[in-house]
């Protein structure tokens, strides 16, 4: 089986959710017994119905902390924690957490269950008919792209490669459709190559399914591509900044953040952008004839002339546009579609890309 | 008529006709051993199987209880562990002294004494199997809202269940081997023709039962391997 199987989308794949699915962090506060310093200090932030929210930071910034007082794995020492309209203390923790889908590094999956049984556990104790947890589970196999379903039914986890393992953990999440999912540091022992299928993977299945999603990353390029918004935690529990993924990169809060997202900065902006958004861009600004205007930027001596650029893909990142423009000491690229020419970026486009899209910029403001 | 008259032949009890290998006492005659198979071995075989059985059952009850005792109550597994590897170092043929002004010469005496020996194994077993499952599968098992007992039921138990196995294994081998020693206390059990057969010459009776005793430790060494297998089926599926 290969790690890149495609996704595809039943027809009956779970709603989007309609009714408020918010998680609310209202003052948060955990404090371990035992110990002084808090693990998590006076959180408030509130992850949006639908909306994918990264908690990023140092080991020892409470991200773990604040996840797993959602599904009270820990308990609140002081603040409180709605979803939706419910406080999380209002119901027994054994009802709460089989509302929500929790999935976890290493997947946590039963080695004695097959991925079926797996796959039902929350179903099965909720007493399902066994007819509905087959269906629902042969669904879920389509949906994290574990194809034919019946090739994968009935293997043991320890049957599995890692990337495998953890598509059964993120379907065995979904079960019993919760419509909040808890994901903490799923991809984290995953190969690279393997994770950026699997990431892939899961931002369709999330468009999919609209689950609200809090999810714990210590990886913060896994953090820019997945998340709505990103939390920064710094050590001590307090938060540090809560953003789009754009307006972090572009005006990090403080040093701690800066820092946080490294020397790199810039160029992980890029990575925000594809070249089809710069091309658009770019038409709306020059007219119809976008060749010629960036035939008419290059300058004289240089190096590539423009029938020689690089030809890139109008799906990448501006980041991997520019490695290849860099490599082949180009002042630009040209923009290829299945053997079509759609037009050129420069450099300086690529550098300086137009404001991102306006819809993600907005969202940044806190509670 | 006198009684004390002679006979007119002289009274020689038969005992039938023995091999040249009983005559000269071979190391191990089949046909004496066909032969008194109904007889001398196959009753103490099949009490010597009662035997274990009850031990290990009974040993394992009383083991398996324990240790969810000590698995809830962490503090208890110390001063658990301390007294059932006590009553293991005990010597079996003491053991067997200490009970008989209480329980006599009985069953029971035995039986005691074998569950005593098998309780370390089973309880270090079951408590072993239990700590090693693995940390995130029960972090997600409670994530996911199981309760305490499902937990327990569905996750804790199946996956101890290699470890439990083994310590079984290693019980069940052990009681087949003390079991013999019971023939001090009662007349019963493989121990039974071989404590017999070693106060006189003849070697076929001792090595005979001995050589049950150690094929019956294999048996069912093997038929829990098997149950084992059946019962965790995804131990043995690997890529």
């Amino acid at each position: 089986m290969t790690e890149s199987a495609t996704t595809t989308m039943p027809a009956t794949s779970t709603a989007r959710s309609t009714r408020n699915s918010s998680i609310v962090f209202d003052n948060v506060t955990k404090t371990y017994p035992g110990q002084t310093a808090h693990a998590l200090d006076s959180l408030s932030i509130e992850v949006r119905s639908g909306e994918l929210v990264c908690l990023v930071g140092p080991s020892g910034g409470g991200k773990t902390t604040a996840l797993q007082l959602v599904n009270r794995l820990v308990d609140l020492s002081s603040g409180e924690i709605r979803i939706g309209d419910t406080n999380i203390m209002d119901l027994s923790p054994i009802e709460l957490r089989r509302t929500i889908g929790y999935a976890i590094q290493q997947s946590g999956l039963f080695p004695h269950y097959t991925v079926a049984e797996n796959i039902a556990t929350v179903p099965t104790i909720l007493k399902w008919d066994r007819k509905r947890i087959e269906a629902r589970t042969k669904e879920l196999l389509e949906l994290v792209g574990l194809t034919p379903v019946e090739n994968w039914l009935k293997r043991y986890p320890g049957q599995l490669s890692g990337g495998q393992q953890q598509r059964v953990g993120i379907a065995r999440a979904l079960a019993a459709d919760p419509p909040v999912m808890l994901m903490d540091e799923p991809f984290g022992a995953l190969d690279p190559i393997t994770r950026v299928a699997v990431q892939d993977e899961f931002l369709d299945i999330h468009r999919a399914v609209g689950k609200t999603t809090l999810f714990v990353t210590h990886d913060i390029d896994e953090a820019i591509k997945m998340a709505d918004r990103i939390a920064i935690l710094k050590p001590g529990g307090l938060l540090a900044q809560y953003d789009t993924p754009a307006e972090v990169l572009a005006r990090p809060a403080d040093d701690f953040v800066a820092e946080f997202l490294g020397a790199e900065r810039g160029l992980k902006r890029l990575a925000l952008t594809t070249v089809a958004e710069v091309l658009a861009a770019g038409r709306d600004r020059r007219g119809s004839s976008p060749v010629a205007a960036a035939a008419g930027s290059t300058e004289a001596g240089n190096p590539v002339s423009a029938a020689e650029w690089p030809e890139v893909s109008a799906t990448m990142t501006l980041r991997e546009a520019l490695s290849l423009v860099s490599a082949a000491h180009a002042q630009g690229a040209r923009v290829m579609d299945a053997g079509s020419h759609l037009g050129d970026v420069t450099l300086h486009e690529l550098i300086c890309p137009p404001a991102d899209d306006p819809a993600r910029t907005t969202e940044g403001a806190r509670i | 008529m006198s009684g004390f008259a002679p006979a007119g032949d002289p009274v020689i009890p038969d005992y039938g006709q023995a091999s040249d290998c009983v005559i000269n006492n071979g190391f191990f005659c089949t046909d004496w051993f066909a032969s008194q198979w109904s007889t001398v071995f196959w009753p103490p075989l099949v009490d010597h199987i009662y035997m274990v059985l009850i031990a290990v059952v009974v040993g394992f009850l009383i083991a398996f209880t324990a240790a969810l005792i000590a698995y809830r109550k962490k503090w208890l597994a110390g001063p658990i562990g301390v007294a059932a590897t006590f009553l293991y170092t005990l010597p079996p043929l003491a053991l067997f002294q200490l009970l008989v002004p209480f329980t006599g010469l009985t069953l029971l005496t035995v039986e005691i004494a074998l569950v005593c020996f098998t309780l370390v194994i089973i309880f270090q077993a079951v408590l072993a199997g239990l700590a090693a499952v693995p940390d995130d599968v029960k972090r997600s098992a409670v994530g996911m809202g199981l309760d305490t007992k499902q937990l327990m039921l569905k996750v804790e138990l199946p996956l101890a269940l290699p470890s439990i196995i083994s310590g079984l294994r290693i019980a069940t081998v052990l009681t087949v081997s003390v079991a013999t020693i019971a023939a001090f206390v009662v007349d019963s059990g493989l121990g039974s023709p071989i404590l017999k057969a070693v106060s006189s010459p003849f070697n076929t009776q001792f090595i005979a039962a001995g050589a049950l005793a150690v094929l019956l430790a294999f048996v069912l060494d093997g038929l829990l391997v098997l149950i084992g297998r059946i019962l965790t089926p995804w131990t043995r599926v690997r890529i």
